[in-house]
């Protein structure tokens, strides 16, 4: 065993990434053939066998290893592939894995069937691909292009079944959001470049890299540096005002939602940013503060209307990212990604039960030959009694997401809420407001998943006019992995103690020093006001949903506010879809009547003059020609009627020669 | 009194009705009458003249060599009209255009 470990976690570490890849390869070439995903299953698999025992053990609380390769040199600048592993790295590529294996194994049942699924596993290897090369990228630029890759995978994703109409526009519209952040990313690469001259991780954040060295960080240029990466990281996961294409991006099917857009791609922005945390200054961190806490809380407030179960989680996914960009902001990078690994499990579970409980609706709907919606909550209802291991599971999920003691999801959000309680008193004034603001979110996160839960599987089943004996837990192979990352969503995964997040080993192995003191009142009363907090939502939530005491008017301005997303849809549509595509037509027109117009009329211009010349050229010069031909030829014409052969007709005329003759002589 | 003048006359109107058959006539053997009719009107010319040589009978004679000469080309013309009877299956001139162009 001592041998097995002393392999390189280098080289390891490639054949981590390499090996979704090379299902990729096989599977877009056998094409059609290769429904069964089972490459795909292997090679994620042996990628988390890898990852976990050679990579993840043998870098984790050891020193960072990292390598480098000479790419290609330009002038006298040399670019670097290159791979790094410390603590963060190792950890983000072995979460990737251990919440893609599980899905792998889910869609297997999931997209039985499908007649795209070759398509499905090609892409779902391409993103593993990505994602994981992201994760142990050693130097922006390579960072990047995975970045772009992941991106690339999520729009093949999201529009994978590309014949509905509303798939094809959120994976249009995922894909230019993305561009944004892609740009601020890009941007942010040239700032660095052209300050530093390296884009290498080590060497600029490294411990004995250019920013542990002490520059001067408040300058003009690493503000917009610093802004322009957190561009990138508000696209990518999903921050106010550029989270739109997220719960769009749920026409994908629900195990790429769970994977992409819940666990792995959207948590791509924290990790990027915790990767080169160092670069911050207060102003920065500052504005991803606020931004983050912008963003929990009217994704909170919008995932309380919505009626999609899929987009109540996927507004729940925008919320708990804000969370990890509040943490990152106060300096707390390390509950970020602990709430990062947290929310993974949980929430990718949350995902994986919704798509079982959209699977059974569907399969209803197909035995009931019945328009409805399947993943609209308020056709559901009791489903409890007919999914018990999914409503267990699910529950879980939920007290996880809520953050009620003893799962995961307790120990990292108090671990970001109280972090971020310490420090607001340690800047004190104004600041205190982003914590008070965290604890809201909070209890309207357990409010919004309680209705949820209270909707979907309390109560009576609402389409009464259907057979519901149709309703049955999910298959095996879709529960083992649901049950798998139950397991995940509770403490003792994550730290013994499952009252204080101190212990837990994520936080220990990052080990962040913060700049603000503890404050040990409030270990106590956080968690304590949370989980009140909590209980009083789902006892509200209870009496609302369940016993119906407090009837509702849908129509009512709060609730069509956050149904409708608080109408920012409509208003990008009206400031920049609409003027963008006023700008088109303009210069459509102008391409189409002056550009256009000017060759059109010289080609005119042109066609005229040489078809004036043509005819000249057929009525006067030919003509001249044509007419001396044609006299000639008229004249020969006449004269040949004369040699018709016959005797009498020559003789005729030699007498009539003779006669004219004769009289000419007389008359002379 | 029967004059010089009588005899042209008639002379011209056998030579006119020969060339007339010679022009018109839709046959070869009655286009070698209309010669015929022609050849013996200048006969009659030459006899008509003939009174004016009392001496040689010079014009009796020519017309005694011309009624040979034209009994020979009969026989010759004839012979032709056999010749191409037998080729063209016809003797009517209009049908025989192989002169043409």
């Amino acid at each position: 065993m001592r041998d097995l470990l002393t392999i390189s976690p280098i080289s390891m570490s490639i054949l981590v990434v390499l090996l979704p890849l090379a299902a990729f390869v096989i599977q877009a070439i056998l094409g059609k053939k290769s429904t069964s995903g089972i490459v795909s299953l292997i090679a994620i698999t042996a990628s988390t066998l890898i990852s976990g025992g050679f990579v993840f053990m043998a870098v984790w609380d050891n020193p960072p290893v990292s390598a480098t390769y000479d790419w290609f040199t330009i002038g006298d600048k040399t670019f670097t592939l290159g791979f790094l592993l410390n603590n963060l790295s190792v950890l983000m590529q072995f979460i990737v894995c251990i919440i893609a294996l599980p899905v792998h194994i889910y869609s297997r049942s999931y997209m039985k069937g499908d007649p795209g699924i070759h398509r499905y596993w090609m892409y779902l290897s391409l993103f593993c691909f990505a994602m994981l090369g992201l994760t142990i990228s050693k130097n922006l630029f390579m960072l990047y292009i995975f970045w772009e890759l992941v991106g690339f995978a999520s729009y093949l994703l999201i529009g994978f079944w590309f014949t509905r109409e509303a798939a094809v526009q959120a994976n249009k519209k995922a894909f230019l959001v993305n561009r944004i952040g892609d740009l601020g990313f890009l941007i942010g690469i040239a700032i660095i470049f052209s300050t530093f001259g390296t884009l290498d991780l080590v060497d600029l954040f490294g411990k004995e890299g250019i920013f542990s060295q002490g520059i001067d960080k408040n300058t003009g240029w690493m503000t917009g540096a610093g802004i322009a990466f957190f561009l990138g990281a508000m696209a990518k996961s999903a921050q106010f005002p550029l989270h739109v294409w997220l719960p769009d991006a749920m026409e994908g099917p629900t195990s790429v939602s769970s994977l992409i857009h819940a666990a792995t791609m959207v948590a791509a922005g924290v990790f990027l940013l915790s990767s080169i945390f160092p670069l911050f200054n207060e102003t920065v961190l500052l504005i991803i503060a606020i931004t983050g806490t912008i963003t929990a809380l009217s994704s909170a407030f919008f995932a309380l209307g919505q009626y999609d179960i899929k987009k109540i989680l996927a507004f729940s996914t925008i919320s708990q990212l804000g969370y990890m960009m509040v943490a990152v902001g106060i300096g707390a990078w390390d509950a970020a990604m602990f709430h990062l690994v947290t929310h993974a499990f949980f929430k990718c579970l949350l995902f994986l039960c919704a798509g079982a409980v959209i699977h059974e609706m569907a399969h209803l709907k197909a035995h009931g030959n019945q328009e409805f919606d399947p993943q609209d909550v308020r056709n559901m209802g009791g489903l409890r009694r007919y999914m018990p291991k999914t409503f267990a599971l699910m529950a879980i999920a939920s007290l996880a997401l809520a953050g009620f003691p003893l799962t995961s999801g307790y120990l990292s959000k108090d671990a970001i809420v109280i972090t971020a309680w310490e420090w607001a008193m340690h800047h004190e004034g104004l600041y205190l407001i982003i914590p008070i603001l965290l604890i809201v979110v909070s209890i309207l996160t357990a409010f919004y998943i309680g209705r949820l839960i209270f909707k979907a599987f309390f109560g009576e089943f609402r389409l009464n006019d259907l057979d519901v004996t149709h309703l049955h837990d999910a298959p095996r192979t879709m529960l083992i992995p649901m049950l798998f990352l139950g397991i995940g969503a509770v403490f003792f995964v994550f730290s013994w103690n499952p009252l204080s997040y101190a212990d837990a080993g994520i936080l220990q192995g990052l080990s962040v020093e913060y700049p603000f003191a503890e404050a040990h009142a409030l270990h106590v009363i956080v968690p304590i006001i949370l989980t009140c907090g909590s209980l009083i939502a789902w006892w509200i939530g209870w009496r609302w949903y369940v016993k119906g005491s407090y009837p509702l008017n849908p129509q009512n301005r709060w609730i069509q506010a956050s149904l409708n997303q608080g109408y920012l849809d409509e208003v990008y549509h009206k400031t920049f879809v609409k003027p963008t595509l006023k700008l088109a037509q303009a210069s459509y027109w102008f391409d189409q009547y002056i550009v256009d117009g000017l060759v059109n009329f010289s080609a005119k211009a042109v066609r005229s003059l040489s078809s004036l010349s043509s005819w000249v050229d057929r009525y006067i010069v030919d003509g001249l020609v044509n007419s001396v031909a044609g006299t000639t030829y008229y004249t020969g014409h006449l004269l040949r009627w004369i040699q018709n052969g016959r005797l009498q007709n020559y003789l005729g005329f030699a007498f009539t020669i003779v006669l004219i003759g004769i009289i000419y002589l007389i008359i002379r | 009194m029967i004059t010089l003048t009588h005899f042209l006359v008639v002379s011209a109107c056998i030579f006119c009705i020969g060339l007339y058959a010679v022009l018109a006539k839709r046959n070869a053997i009655m286009i070698l009458v209309g010669i015929e009719l022609m050849i013996n009107s200048a006969v009659l010319n030459l006899v008509a003249f003939g009174r004016y040589d009392k001496v040689n009978y010079g014009g009796q004679v020519f017309a005694l060599f011309a009624i040979v000469l034209a009994a020979a080309s009969v026989a010759v013309g004839l012979a032709i009209i056999l010749n191409v009877y037998r080729k063209y299956k016809t003797i009517n001139p209009d049908n025989i255009t192989d002169l043409r162009d």
